[in-house]
């Protein structure tokens, strides 16, 4: 006989989405159990996501910032400062979040089981420890929160150490020559640019004919001069037939094409899969979806309507920032609290070099939904003082109105600080700011957030008389 | 006359490497020779212009003292490497067939090779074992996800003393006819070889993960090791493992399952069945080494 406790709330998974839940349900007075598979508390966006590729890309920043400098400085880097700073300062941020972490969920009195969770019934999750002792838990409310890892293609032999996928590639002991990149989404971008960077050559071979597709043309055009002028090469519309390690030095990739791709390491980043296997959510009375995801509503309640589901296991846009929020609202949903609004205007912020972010609509979408022509404002940063004076002249801001050129439909940005620059944007579109309010308004001089003035103008500039 | 024996006690023997050890492990110059068997493999190899790279790369990856030297000479200022090699595959790749070939050609001619006659079945236990560790370490960071090139250069050689306090020995004993029995050399390698393969690491400046792994690769060890690679507690898992492979009546399935180790490691039974499962295809691996 295993032993039985009961909650009032059963989280399974402590990433960025379990986690929120979790704390929404102590916070609401409840006796909350969260159960997590690793020894640590965080998930994939401490360990192998959003803080180490972001810890990864500022500490390269810096380096060749401080790489650039001693042009001006009469000092010298010594060469294997390089990976062994970046991997130590990884390990120290990534260990500082983890602790932070675990201490927010014991602050909030909530009860951690470290195992691996299954369902037994809808009310029932049994956790096995690593000796494979096993603990049931009841509760009336359960949430799933368990997250993704990459997706292993059937044809790429993935073996961790000459062909690596977006966890193993943060083991890298030092940095290889070259670096084949299958993938053209966010994380092979984001890992692409950063090595490219860092003086390796990087290839990225891709379905689609530019990367991140789903993006602003503009923008993209801006990201692949960037990466091009680093080195690397961006070879879309190619589909891979196979990769293969040739047992001394490369991996050769052979394009359906015919063309072969030789390089000494391989970064698979070809989507994700939803951690669902260990789970058996068919005895709860679920079934995944064709795709192997969790289908939900828009509260987060799957088929099973005291079964919550959020964050990366429900599908896109799988950020932490959405998973986040997702928890929490689920939990307000089950216990009946208000959860306030929805949320309307999601930034997607991605972190290669140079940065980019979104929100609202593109100029085709606005074309789409609103008819007739938008009108689009550009501030392009060398017109900005601020982008003068830090060097920060590659970068693009622009702004997308109705045809009356009055109300604001979406901001898109290329360049440093852009996804930090967006939430002004987002802020305009929440709350229904004129196209005029930008222009009227005093921003800090000098400071790159003087560009959406300038957009602003654009597009006042562009009104029918 | 009184006749007096010059036959040594084994305690007396013992006690006469011991200080031979210590004296020599003091100094900074430390060699290690080759297997004879990968001396002649090295050169037959380095001496053929159509020779398959990936057999010189196997050998070279399957021999701790060869990979250990080919290491040191990678990182020294002769080859003047942009930065520091860390694993052997990073060695390979940045120094390319040719210049591989020779290193591997000048380090079997200056290190010499090993006298083993007489020890021949235990060095290939030594032998066996250091490699199975790497195979197994490879496989342990595989299922992590994580540091796999890493975990295989810390299980080779983490156990480099072992053949640094063979060789000192057979220096010691010098051209005397008597053999050490193995129970002797056996007495010695167990009491000093994480000494003396710290002490090599060191000389030979190997990458500080594997330093790390050699020293604290122990089961009460392990946890003092702060590497963010976790190399010497994969090494301190793939050496149990690697023992049940050449030692079948060391630990059995239960007791590997029941190492602490494997619930620092966040080893779920599942994953230890996964790794148990792939005993034969490593057992092979290493047989089929310098049969
Ligand atoms: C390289 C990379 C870069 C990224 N960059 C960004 C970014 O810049 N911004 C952004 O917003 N997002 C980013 N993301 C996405 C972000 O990391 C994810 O969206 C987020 O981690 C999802 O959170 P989650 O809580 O759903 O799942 P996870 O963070 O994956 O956590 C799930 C947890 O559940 C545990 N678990 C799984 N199964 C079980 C079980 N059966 N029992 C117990 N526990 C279990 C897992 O061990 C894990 O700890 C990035 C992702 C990657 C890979």
């Amino acid at each position: 006989m295993t032993p039985t406790t009961s909650y009032d709330l059963v989280v399974i998974g402590s990433g960025p989405a379990g986690q929120k839940a979790a704390i929404q349900g102590a916070k609401a007075g409840k006796r909350v159990a969260l159960i997590e598979q690793t020894r640590e508390v965080g998930g994939a966006c401490v360990y192998h996501g959003t803080i180490p590729s972001k810890t990864l890309r500022e500490t390269a920043l810096k380096m060749v910032h401080f790489l650039h400098a001693t042009d001006v400085f009469d000092f010298r880097m010594r060469d294997d400062l390089k990976i062994a700073s970046l991997m130590t300062r990884l390990d120290t941020v990534v260990r500082a979040h983890g602790k932070f972490m675990k201490e927010q969920i014991t602050r909030n009195g909530i009860d951690r089981f470290h195992g691996r969770a299954q369902f037994l019934s809808d009310r029932e999750i049994q956790v096995r420890g690593l000796g494979g002792n096993t603990t049931t838990l009841t509760a009336p409310v359960s949430v799933i929160a368990t997250g993704s890892r990459p997706r292993v293609p059937d044809h790429i032999p993935i073996d961790h150490e000459h062909i690596l996928d977006s966890d193993s590639i943060l083991s890298l002991v030092y940095f290889p020559k070259s670096l084949t990149v299958l993938g053209g989404g966010v994380i092979a971008s984001e890992y692409a640019s950063i090595f490219s960077l860092l003086g390796v050559q990087v290839t990225m071979v891709d379905t689609a004919d530019r990367p991140l597709k789903f993006l602003d043309p503009e923008l993209t055009d801006q990201f692949c001069r960037a990466f091009e002028k680093t080195g690397g090469h961006y070879r879309g519309q190619q589909k891979v037939q196979h990769a293969q390690w040739d047992g001394f030095s490369k991996v050769t990739t052979l394009l359906e094409s015919g063309e072969t791709l030789e390089s000494e390491k391989m970064l698979v980043a070809l989507g994700r899969v939803a951690n669902i296997e260990h789970l058996n959510i068919q005895a709860a009375g679920l079934t995944p979806t064709p795709r192997g995801l969790i289908s939900v509503n828009d509260q987060c309640q799957t088929t099973v309507p005291h079964i919550y589901a959020v964050g990366d296991v429900i599908g896109p846009p799988s950020l932490a920032s959405c998973s986040m929020e997702q928890g929490r609202r689920a939990v307000c949903h089950a216990l009946g609290l208000n959860p306030g609004d929805a949320p309307e205007h999601i930034p997607m912020g991605i972190f290669t070099i140079p940065e980019m972010s979104s929100v609202g609509l593109s100029e085709q979408e606005a074309i789409e939904k609103y008819g007739g022509d938008a009108l689009v404002g550009r501030a392009h940063f060398h017109e900005i003082a601020r982008g003068q004076i830090s060097g920060m002249t590659n970068g693009l801001l622009k702004m997308v109105a109705d045809a009356k050129g009055g109300k604001l439909l979406g901001v898109h940005i290329v360049g440093e600080g852009a996804t930090e620059l967006i939430h002004i944007g987002q802020m305009g579109l929440l709350h229904h700011i004129d196209i005029d309010r930008f222009v009227d308004n005093i921003f800090n001089f000098p400071t790159l957030a003087e560009a959406y003035r300038i957009a602003a103008l654009d597009i006042a500039k562009q009104r029918k008389k | 006359m009184t006749v007096v024996s010059t036959i040594p006690t084994e305690e007396s023997e013992t006690e006469t490497f011991r200080t031979h050890i210590v004296e020599r492990l003091q100094q900074k110059e430390l060699d290690l020779p080759l297997l004879p068997v990968v001396a002649n493999q090295v050169l037959l190899l380095s001496g053929d212009p159509n020779a398959d790279s990936s057999k010189l790369s196997a050998l070279i990856q399957q021999d701790q003292a060869l990979a250990g030297q080919i290491l040191r000479i990678a990182n020294s200022a002769a080859c003047a490497p942009r930065s520091p090699i860390v694993s052997l595959q990073q060695a390979i790749a940045w120094l390319g067939m040719n210049m591989l070939a020779s290193l591997a050609f000048s380090v079997s001619v200056q290190s010499g090779v090993f006298k083993v006659k007489g020890y021949e079945k235990e060095v290939r236990t030594l032998w066996h074992q250091a490699l199975a560790t790497g195979l197994y370490g490879k496989e342990i960071a595989r299922r992590n996800r994580h540091n796999v090139e890493n975990a295989f250069l810390c299980g080779i050689l983490h156990t480099i003393g072992k053949p640094l306090l063979i060789h000192l020995i057979l220096q010691a004993r010098g051209d005397s006819p008597a053999q050490p029995s193995w129970a002797v050399m056996d007495t010695l390698i167990q009491e000093s070889h994480i000494l003396a393969g710290t002490k090599l690491a060191e000389a030979w400046q190997l990458p500080q993960p594997v330093q790390e792994a050699i020293r604290f690769y122990p089961d009460e060890a392990y946890h003092q090791a702060n590497s963010p690679t976790k190399g010497a507690m994969i090494t301190c898992l793939a050496d149990h493992l690697a023992t049940s492979i050449v030692d079948p009546s060391s630990l059995d399935e239960e007791a590997l399952r029941a190492l602490p180790v494997v619930q620092d490691l966040n080893f779920y039974p599942e994953d230890m069945d996964a790794l148990l499962e792939l005993k034969d295809s490593i057992q092979q691996s290493v047989e089929a080494f310098l049969v």
